[in-house]
């Protein structure tokens, strides 16, 4: 595998040589250490995966002992029956659904409109660019009921529309990010490409898009598991239970007037970390190769 | 090559999302009558969605030409849903209503007068207590149906009880008993003897009645009570058991997760004060002897009354508000619906459908339906629905006694601050 | 004009779906809504009796300022700190990466809520962690209202992740030139940490110094799910967000809920302001970028 090249083609630090005995020390010391803390930081995720293998009843009594006794294994089968007649597959679809619409959409529509602020110049851009920050610091508590009452009126009710198409606008977040990226790639390049006969629109797709597939990556992560976790616009939308994705579905094995099936929910939470985590390990190289090459500087 | 790939997928997922969207135009059902689609919803947890489902897949069967949508969520996310849902005209047609809103929805026009429906017979009423049914009354509007009643009740541990040495009569008990029986407890077992009796917006009130006396005034514009003694006799009763650790903390109550982390599940306290449908899952989750005792002092004001657990609106927004009564008339009445029910939104409002169910019931879910038997022996008129401007007087309410109980203030200072604050909020919302 | 074609995407959207209902909560701030009945003009009655009559008001917004004034440079020195220790081509250093970055994508969710109460409860592992280290008194965590503001600020900090891996990102675009010629010149660890490497890194520890104090103020689910809604105990977990959230769903407030939206709005862009106002006197960008 090739060493990683930062922008300037200098390669990255190269690994430290093995045999060499105050270096192997180290190694040893760095492994313990950041394992420690590692387990420590992770005790809440290992006491949430243990729970998910206790008894409902017994989860919060035994809650200082991480090991299940008696280790059942009923809250994931009960939980990936489902609820009320939906099987749990049925939330992990619609989430993924979801999530994948809305992850395409905010990142190649992000990365389009990124690519006008940052190429081109035209009047009323300054402007335009403090709209798009400004996106960012308000509070969803107050937009949320005109936003509804126009998606009602849209007849989007009940339906993934009102979560997933405003994606497809660009995201402020990802927006700057891609920005910040795209002037790293000299302009140079662009010019070439337009000497050749290249429209803008080509220079974006042959020459743009595919120098700035670690952001793309970046953006891809950053979306996905916002997403996924989001609670707040499912809930306002879909009102069909079978509509529901996976964020939903685990609150309604809570309920504070009778015994909330805490077993099951906390397997399901378990199972539906697990996509999130494959993206991230997946792409956790492009990731950080990515945003190294934004240039924030 | 990978970017192609990418995009048919990108067509293939827009392909399903709309495919998932909401429901097209349909003819003339199988029975001939117009089809009819109802949004019905409800908060709750999982068992109560799923016999739910099945009494609604019990409705199509018997009405053809009604398709349900069912739409339900638990407690929190039901009230945050339907919120925006009714400010922009889309409430479902069946709505689940809960005391505590009515007001706010029914007073602001959102829900549909039920008694036209009565009178007509659609909801039919025959074996329905008067009394009852006025418990989702505002005026002379009925707003809301209620489906079961339950009723304040004390829950004992009696092993508990037994082995401090102490019984109730709770025909004629007082609070001075009460409060000796919680000390006694504390003393003689080391655990709580009553769980702090929360929340005060439920139990203070009762208080109140107990002593001839109201929480809110008829028209919602004030505080009824006008001696604060009864305020600070009240709350220095509830300082004095948790300094004599006879009632737990406020931060030890608020780390309760729910029902099977509750005291009295876990055997840390000898009473609890809770609602009579509550019962049920207590004693599913413990396998002390649990029983259901009037509180102190009803009698003579006849300060326990029925309150609907929860009732079904119609909102006024509904174009099919006919068939929604008739769902509600069945919900109620229809023997097969309340075999699943099993009286979970409390005892069925009907007393022929009580006495059915109550044959086909565990022991302890009979208890429950005795227990308001019982009540309603010696139970007085109801309380009215919660004025406008009640969710912030409860908050205050709260506020107030954690302060109290956390020793930020004296009982007297609470006293004050809570009827002027009080005042003030419920004034501000008659305009 | 290309430059309108390639960012109308933005403009639409944010035409149709931000604009009218900022425009609406603008609006909103200066009226009486209850969601139900159509909004009353009321002028600045709400901002008038958020600012003078409000005690709750100004309690949740000293609770949100200590929250982000404790938990940002904490969450922000302790992501570089691991940032930094992680920032070797060891074998593993991914699966280490991974596994600091798993609290993040736990996320809010209720599961989380729960554990982190019950991680803090009277009888909690951290409690029990403290008396093995030695300190024989038990902290009830949530009987205090500033304990229990501390328990989201650590839970802000446990979910450093994403802070961390931009901090990585920007660790590896320093050219390990100046570190070897630092060496050279005989500078210790430390000594090329502090002249070096922060100053490199500070345009990037700004990009998160910003992103997090935004995202800081407008907290708002943690607070929420922990506290049961509740902001509790005695408001000491009352973030300025779940308070307007109070106003606005628990007593149909929306109209006094809008006008706290826009204060905090005009108060995170004054921060926001001040942050790049003083930036200059501690960020250096590398001449050469643009």
């Amino acid at each position: 595998m090739e060493p990683v090249k930062d922008i300037s083609g200098r390669a990255a630090p190269a690994p430290l040589p093995a045999g060499t005995g105050k270096k192997r020390a180290g190694q040893l010391v760095f492994h313990i250490a950041t394992a420690g803390l590692a387990i420590i930081l992770l005790y809440p995720v290992i006491w949430l995966i243990a729970s998910s293998f206790k008894e409902s009843a017994s989860i919060f009594a035994t809650s200082h002992s991480l090991i299940p006794d008696p280790l059942i294994l009923s809250n994931y089968t009960e939980g990936w029956k489902g609820i009320a007649g939906q099987p749990f597959i049925t939330f992990i679809k619609n989430s993924l659904i979801i999530v994948g619409l809305s992850t395409v959409g905010a990142v190649l529509s992000s990365a389009f409109i990124a690519y006008g602020f940052a190429r081109i110049p035209f009047k009323g851009k300054a402007f335009w660019f403090s709209c798009m920050m400004v996106t960012m610091m308000l509070p969803h508590e107050v937009l949320m009921i005109p936003q509804y009452i126009i998606f009602a009126k849209l007849d989007w009710l009940n339906s993934f529309k009102p979560i997933v198409v405003p994606q497809f606008f660009g995201h402020a977040f990802f927006i700057f990010l891609m920005i910040q990226f795209i002037r790293t790639i000299p302009v140079e390049l662009d010019e070439a490409a337009k000497i050749d006969g290249c429209s803008r629109l080509g220079i974006f797709f042959r020459i743009i898009l595919p120098l700035i597939a670690p952001a793309l990556a970046t953006s891809a992560i950053f979306s996905f598991y916002w997403k996924w976790e989001e609670l707040i616009n499912p809930l306002l939308y879909l009102n069909k239970p079978e509509l529901y994705p996976v964020s939903l579905a685990l609150k309604l094995f809570l309920d504070t007037e009778t015994a909330s099936n805490w077993g099951a929910m906390f397997a399901m939470s378990v199972v539906s970390l697990v996509p999130v985590i494959l993206v991230f390990f997946v792409f956790q190289k492009s990731i950080v190769q990515g945003i190294s090459m934004s240039g924030l500087k | 090559m990978r970017r192609f790939v990418f995009f048919s997928f990108c067509v293939l997922l827009t392909l399903g999302l709309f495919g998932c969207s909401s429901n097209t135009e349909e003819a003339a059902g199988a029975d001939g009558k117009k089809k009819v689609t109802l949004r019905i919803a409800w908060w709750g947890g999982q068992p109560r969605h799923d016999y739910t489902s099945k009494i609604i897949e019990l409705y199509e069967k018997e009405h053809p030409h009604v398709k349900i949508e069912a739409e339900f969520a638990n407690w929190d996310d039901y009230w945050k849903k339907l919120a925006p849902m009714s400010a922009a005209g889309q409430l479902p047609d069946v709505i689940q209503m809960d005391m505590a809103y009515l007001s706010q929805y029914g007073k602001k026009g959102q829900l549909e007068d039920l008694t036209p429906y009565v009178k007509d017979g659609t909801i039919n009423t025959e074996s329905i207590d008067e009394k009852t049914i006025k418990g989702g009354k505002i005026g002379d509007q009925l707003y809301g149906f209620p489906l079961g009643v339950n009723v304040l009740s004390v829950i004992t541990n009696d092993d508990m009880l037994k082995e401090a040495g102490v019984e109730i009569d709770d025909g004629s008990w007082t609070w001075t008993d009460f409060e000796n029986l919680a000390l006694e407890v504390e003393e003689k077992t080391g655990q709580y003897g009553s769980n702090g009796m929360h929340p005060p917006d439920v139990f203070f009130p009762y208080y109140l009645r107990t002593k001839g006396e109201r929480f809110y005034k008829e028209d919602g514009t004030g505080l009824a009570y006008s001696d604060d003694k009864l305020f600070v006799d009240y709350f220095k009763r509830q300082v004095k058991l948790v300094d004599e650790k006879a009632s737990p903390t406020p931060d030890e109550s608020a780390q309760v997760k729910g029902m099977e982390d509750d005291f009295i599940v876990k055997g840390r306290t000898a009473a609890t004060w809770n609602y009579s449908n509550q019962f049920s899952a207590f004693a599913q989750l413990t396998d002390a002897p649990l029983s259901l005792k009037l509180p102190p002092e009803q009698t003579k004001e006849k300060a326990l009354f029925l309150r609907p657990s929860m009732l079904f609106s119609i909102p006024k927004s509904s174009e099919q508000k006919k068939e929604a009564a008739a769902f509600i008339d069945f919900f109620i009445n229809n023997e097969k619906a309340n075999a699943l029910i099993k009286g979970e939104r409390g005892v069925p409002v009907s007393s022929k459908i009580a006495e059915t169910v109550k044959k086909e019931l565990s022991e302890e879910e009979k208890k429950i339906f005795e227990y308001v038997e019982r009540a309603s022996e010696s139970a007085g008129e109801a309380e009215p629905p919660e004025p406008i401007g009640s969710a912030e007087v409860i908050k205050l309410l709260k506020d107030t006694s954690d302060q109290i109980l956390f020793k930020k203030i004296t009982p007297e200072e609470g006293a004050a601050k809570f009827r002027k604050e009080a005042d003030a909020i419920l004034k501000r919302n008659q305009q | 004009m290309a430059g309108y074609a390639f960012i109308s995407p933005f403009i639409i959207g944010f035409l149709c779906f931000t604009v009218i209902p900022m425009g609406a909560s603008l609006f909103l701030s200066f009226t009486s809504y209850d969601l139900f009945t159509p909004p009353k003009w009321v002028g600045l009655d709400n901002y008038k009796a958020m600012l003078t009559d409000d005690e709750k008001y100004w309690g949740s917004l000293k609770v949100t300022f200590y929250y982000v004034l404790a938990g940002v440079p904490l969450r922000l020195a302790f992501a570089l700190f691991i940032a930094v220790i992680l920032n070797r081509a060891e074998k593993g250093v991914g699966i280490y990466r991974t596994l600091f970055y798993l609290p993040s994508i736990i996320g809010g969710s209720v599961a989380v809520a729960i554990m982190w109460r019950n991680v803090f409860g009277n009888d909690g592992v951290i409690n029990a962690l403290l008396f093995f280290l030695g300190f024989d008194k038990k902290i009830l965590w949530y009987q205090d209202p500033t304990s229990a503001l501390w328990t989201l600020i650590l839970l802000s900090v446990w979910q450093f992740g994403s802070s961390m891996l931009i901090f990585l990102a920007g660790l590896k675009n320093i050219p390990p030139m100046y570190q070897e010629a630092a060496s050279v010149d005989g500078a210790n660890r430390f000594q090329r940490f502090f002249l070096i490497t922060l100053p490199l890194l500070s345009p990037i520890i700004f990009f998160n110094l910003v992103m997090q104090t935004i995202s800081a103020f407008m907290t708002f689910t943690p607070a929420y799910i922990i506290s049961k809604g509740e902001g509790g105990p005695l408001d000491g977990t009352l973030l300025y967000s779940l308070y307007l959230f109070q106003r606005a769903f628990n007593f149909f407030q929306m109209g006094y809920a809008s006008a706290m939206a826009w204060v905090m709005l005009i108060l995170i862009g004054l921060v926001t302001f001040i942050l790049f106002k003083t930036s200059s006197l501690w960020v250096h960008y590398e001449s050469k970028e643009g």
